[in-house]
């Protein structure tokens, strides 16, 4: 019998989520697990950097990083598990394109630091402890896991949705490799999955999710949510649309949407219609998108640090 | 191909137009040492014969794979070019122009212009560099032509079109056709009687071997495209068997019931079984069910009692005529602007405030009084009237901002006819200018003025308004700066023409665009006035502007041949210059669907265009959130490529003389 591939999951500034949601795989998680060996996993097993550091080149066949990057810390370890893998797979939305704590990128590091502690934060030890045991730097920004070393397969989703880590497993056990930097999603938008019915593809009103109960049947981008899904790649069946919520991109975008921001704002000028012809018209269009609040957090919600360059500016 | 592309790049002087202010062999040079240029020329005028020949030689002389023309305006002479290059066995899709001219060379000057040349034309070799060869669209086409509007302009493009052979569908949504022009007494400048010139050519629609009339009829849907057109036309009952009905008016004078005529402007009653007019074509009455006191349960049905041919039929349902059609000629006429809409006028509530139609129908012998000049408050015969034109023209703060270019004429004649008909009355015309362009216009306005002492005076008219019987005008008179006051007794509005109702609604389903101010718009002011943006549609008649008789007519005959030029080509081809949808890619979101102009897109798992309705505007691949939607020859791939090429390296240093 050949020996089981070894595998490591790593996570860096996420929720932990990513890590809970192979749960989600249910049964066939005992099926997988029987296949592959654990070599590091913080949030599963008792296992140490100095372990991964006495790891051989090139020794661990797959390493799964989730969370953004935002500590040097982090840095650190990614290169290092890069360096002992032969696959990195970015795994969630977060080490994908920045995901979540990424939206921190609109505020400066000094800024969160206050914030957080009103006299300014300094990573010191803890009491009776050693300078190595302080907290790490945060970094000035907090980037994908892309922006420091090669990704080889990306499995979006936050957290990953169980079709798709089911993708990966089977990739990675049958040794059927996809192209590099693949993506294990649709290449179509989410609205191929979306049982909603679209017939009159305007946009007359901006409602936020807690505004309207939308209708059963018909596409809340009809409704007047802001719903990402033409923009988004499918694969997660739907679910947030299929449950009255707008998608809000976490699986990203598609193929050859580009910026998902410039692409939703591109559809939405086409699409809104604010029932006035004539001269008057773009000013009540502009008028009824103004209704869109938060807009960088509703194109870029998990994708700011990929696609926003965003200044150093301190707001103190 | 297959070793790399081999473009060939053929500058133009356009002798000094564009020489003048570009460098040209500095342009020649910098593009030949461009990458995948294989070959560089200029000539004086590119587009001459020797010109193109220098072209067609380098495609073969050096297996050009290519050709970037930088010219003037690919709507000029793209043709010509790819054209040229078809000759020498070239794809013409591979040939591009790089317009150096109306982009570069006649706006700028200094050294700057050459730069901008060179990128221009750089950019345009990256674009060919990604062209592939595509074959034009062939299509077969149906034989038939629809006219929308029975008034003059369409009548005479309908027996134009049907004398070249060609079977035709006049539609009109009033019982007769004769529109406009059959309610005109006199047209200037001949006097000529409007109905004599005009039924002789109703009497020959309606009897063409080739022409189906369809009155009392509308347009419910198009759909199509080019020589593909699919009309669904609603032909309302008229209760009334034209083939049976001889024209006896029993049914009319029985019927109890009485509304104003349209014919009449509302100046005399009909009943609710009527012929417009005497010579009306189809010559039937028609049972306004509307008006009528009922026929489903029949309330009266006194017509049919008296009818002895036994012409009325109540069970008669509505017809749905579906038919296909090769082109579509629109000529649906013009309405007066609404009296009600003149404030300063009275709001038509005036009686004796009236409009040029109105007045038409006074002057007109089959009119309300006969031909009689008598007003319509009282019947007397006015003494003192006053014209006011641009009534609703001219005038962007309150009405409308355009020229309805034959008020100045119609107001004329009015004036004069209400002279010959009234020799003690005193007519007076206020103007803002006389526009009298036309053969023998200005002539006529001369005579109205001095032959016939019409008192014109220019100016505006403040404020009408009624003082017991009289109507009092004032205004000021601008040449001698006096205030003007007149008792007037009748009061002639030279209302502004707006397109006839419905004109928008019709637009809409036929997906072409109307102007700002609701008239149907041509695809080019200058060089295409005839034809909608949407092929296969033409224009005619005052549905596009403002208009007079003759203009009409001419219009009508030029849509005409428009029309014919498609129904006898063999095939049609279309650009093949289109969108295509990636079905890889596209996920049926829809969101291009609404944006498309043409109605060319089809919604479904996957989006489809349809390639013969596309114009290749472009518009819903900018909308595609996914990136599914792209232009053939024009992808995003091939404009990032040509935006860099043309933002991106150190500016060519010109030194002039």
């Amino acid at each position: 019998m050949a020996a089981k591939p070894k595998i490591a999951v790593y996570w860096t500034g996420g929720c932990g989520g990513c890590d809970v949601s192979f749960l989600e795989l249910g049964v066939a998680l005992l099926d997988v697990l029987a296949q592959i060996e654990i070599v590091f996993w913080p949030a599963l097993v008792d296992t140490k950097r100095a372990d991964v550091e006495s790891f051989a080149p090139r020794s661990i066949a797959a390493t799964l990083v989730n969370g953004t990057l935002r500590t040097e810390e982090n840095v650190e370890m990614v290169h290092l598990l890069r360096e002992k893998s032969q696959l990195v797979v970015a795994f969630g939305a977060c080490a994908y394109q920045g995901g979540v704590p990424g939206l921190a990128n609109l505020a400066s590091r000094e800024d969160i630091l206050h914030r957080m502690s009103t006299n300014g934060f300094h990573p010191t030890p803890p009491p009776g402890g050693e300078r190595e045991d302080a907290p790490p730097e945060l970094l000035p920004q907090a980037k994908s896991l892309a922006d420091e070393i090669a990704v080889d397969y990306v499995v979006p989703g936050c957290p990953p949705m169980p079709p798709l880590i089911g993708l990966l497993f089977d990739a990675l056990l049958s040794g059927d490799l996809p192209a590099p930097s693949h993506v294990f999603a649709h290449d179509k938008a989410l609205c191929e999955e979306c049982p909603r019915t679209r017939e009159d593809r305007v946009l007359s009103k901006v409602v936020r999710p807690h505004e309207l109960i939308p209708d059963p049947k018909v596409c809340l981008l009809d409704q007047g949510m802001i719903c990402m899904g033409p923009v988004i790649r499918g694969g997660c069946g739907a679910a947030c649309p299929k449950a009255g919520m707008p998608c809000t991109g976490c699986v990203g975008p598609t193929p050859n949407a580009g910026d998902p921001g410039l692409a939703m704002i591109s559809a939405l000028g086409s699409l809104v219609r604010a029932g006035e012809e004539g001269p008057g018209a773009f000013a009540a269009e502009d008028k009824l998108l103004d209704a869109l609040v938060d807009p960088l957090g509703t194109f870029y919600k998990y994708s700011l640090p990929a696609y926003v360059r965003t200044g150093r500016r301190s707001n103190r | 191909m297959g070793r790399g592309p081999r473009i060939g790049v053929f500058v133009c002087h356009c002798g000094k137009n564009i020489a003048t202010t570009v460098d040209v062999p500095r342009v020649v040079e910098a593009l030949a040492r461009h990458p995948g240029v294989a070959y560089a020329a200029r000539h004086e005028y590119m587009c001459s014969d020797p010109g193109q020949d220098v072209v067609k030689k380098a495609i073969k002389d050096h297996r050009l794979t290519g050709v970037v023309v930088a010219a003037c305006s690919p709507s000029m002479h793209e043709t010509t070019f790819r054209n040229a290059a078809e000759e020498a066995g070239l794809n013409p899709y591979l040939v591009e122009i790089a317009n150096i001219r109306e982009w570069c060379s006649w706006v700028h000057d200094g050294p700057v212009t050459t730069d901008k040349a060179i990128r221009i034309t750089r950019a345009m070799v990256e674009k060919v560099k990604g062209n592939h060869p595509l074959e034009p669209v062939e299509v077969g086409h149906a034989v038939k032509c629809l006219v929308v509007g029975g008034g003059i302009s369409g009548i005479q493009a309908a027996l134009d079109i049907a004398d070249a052979g060609y079977e035709v569908l006049l539609v009109e949504r009033s019982p007769s056709i004769g529109g406009r022009m059959a309610q005109l007494s006199e047209t200037f400048p001949t006097l000529d009687c409007s109905q004599c010139i005009l039924t002789p050519k109703m009497v020959e629609a309606s009897r063409h071997p080739r022409i189906r009339l369809l009155t009392y009829s509308e347009v419910e849907s198009v759909t199509g495209y080019l020589g593909n057109y699919h009309v669904t036309i609603r032909k309302k009952p008229t209760y009334v068997d034209p083939d049976k009905c001889n024209l006896c008016g029993d049914c009319a004078r029985v019927c109890p019931v009485r509304v104003p005529s349209e014919f009449d402007q509302g100046l005399s009653e009909r009943a609710a079984i009527y012929v417009p007019f005497p010579q009306a074509v189809p010559s039937s009455y028609t049972l306004d069910e509307v008006n009528c006191l009922g026929l489903n349960p029949l309330r009266c049905s006194e017509c049919s009692k008296v009818c002895t041919v036994g012409a009325i039929n109540y069970d008669m349902r509505e017809e749905r005529i579906e038919e296909d059609v090769g082109a579509i000629v629109l000529a649906t006429g013009y309405d007066l602007y609404g009296k009600e809409m003149m404030g300063e006028y009275g709001h038509g509530t005036v009686p004796d405030v009236i409009d040029g139609l109105e007045f038409e129908r006074i002057l007109s012998a089959g009119g309300p009084t006969k031909g009689e000049v008598r007003r319509p408050s009282d019947g007397k015969v006015p003494k003192e009237v006053v014209f006011i034109q641009c009534s609703g023209s001219r005038d962007p703060e309150l009405h409308k901002s355009y020229c309805s270019k034959i008020c100045c004429m119609y107001t004329a004649k009015h004036a004069l006819l209400y002279r010959h008909n009234v020799h003690d009355g005193t007519a007076y015309v206020f103007y803002i200018d006389i526009r009298a362009g036309g053969k023998e216009y200005e002539e006529f306005v001369v005579r109205a003025m001095e032959d016939e002492r019409i008192l014109y005076l220019r100016g505006k008219v403040a404020k009408v308004f009624r003082d017991g019987d009289k109507v009092v005008v004032w205004g000021v008179d601008t040449l001698t700066g006096k205030r003007i006051e007149v008792a007037a007794d009748l009061v002639v509005l030279a209302q502004a023409m707006v397109p006839s109702a419905g004109t928008e609604e019709l637009a809409r389903k036929l997906h072409i665009a109307c102007g700002g101010e609701g008239f149907l718009k041509e695809a080019h002011p200058k060089l295409r006035p005839l034809e909608a943006l949407t092929a296969g549609i033409f224009l005619a008649g005052a549905a596009h502007g403002p208009k007079d008789i003759p203009e009409a007519v001419a219009q009508g005959s030029g849509a005409a041949a428009k029309a014919i030029a498609i129904l006898a080509s063999p095939t049609l081809t279309h650009s093949p210059e289109v969108a295509e949808v990636d079905e890889d890619l596209c996920s049926g979101c829809a969101v291009c669907v609404p944006q498309c102009p043409y109605g060319a897109i089809t919604p479904g798992d996957v989006a489809h265009v349809n390639e013969l309705l596309c114009e290749g505007c472009g518009t819903c691949v900018a909308a595609c959130p996914s990136g599914a939607m792209r232009m053939k020859n024009q992808t995003d791939a091939q404009v990032k490529r040509m935006i860099q090429v043309a933002l991106g390296g150190e500016p060519v240093e010109v030194s002039r003389g």
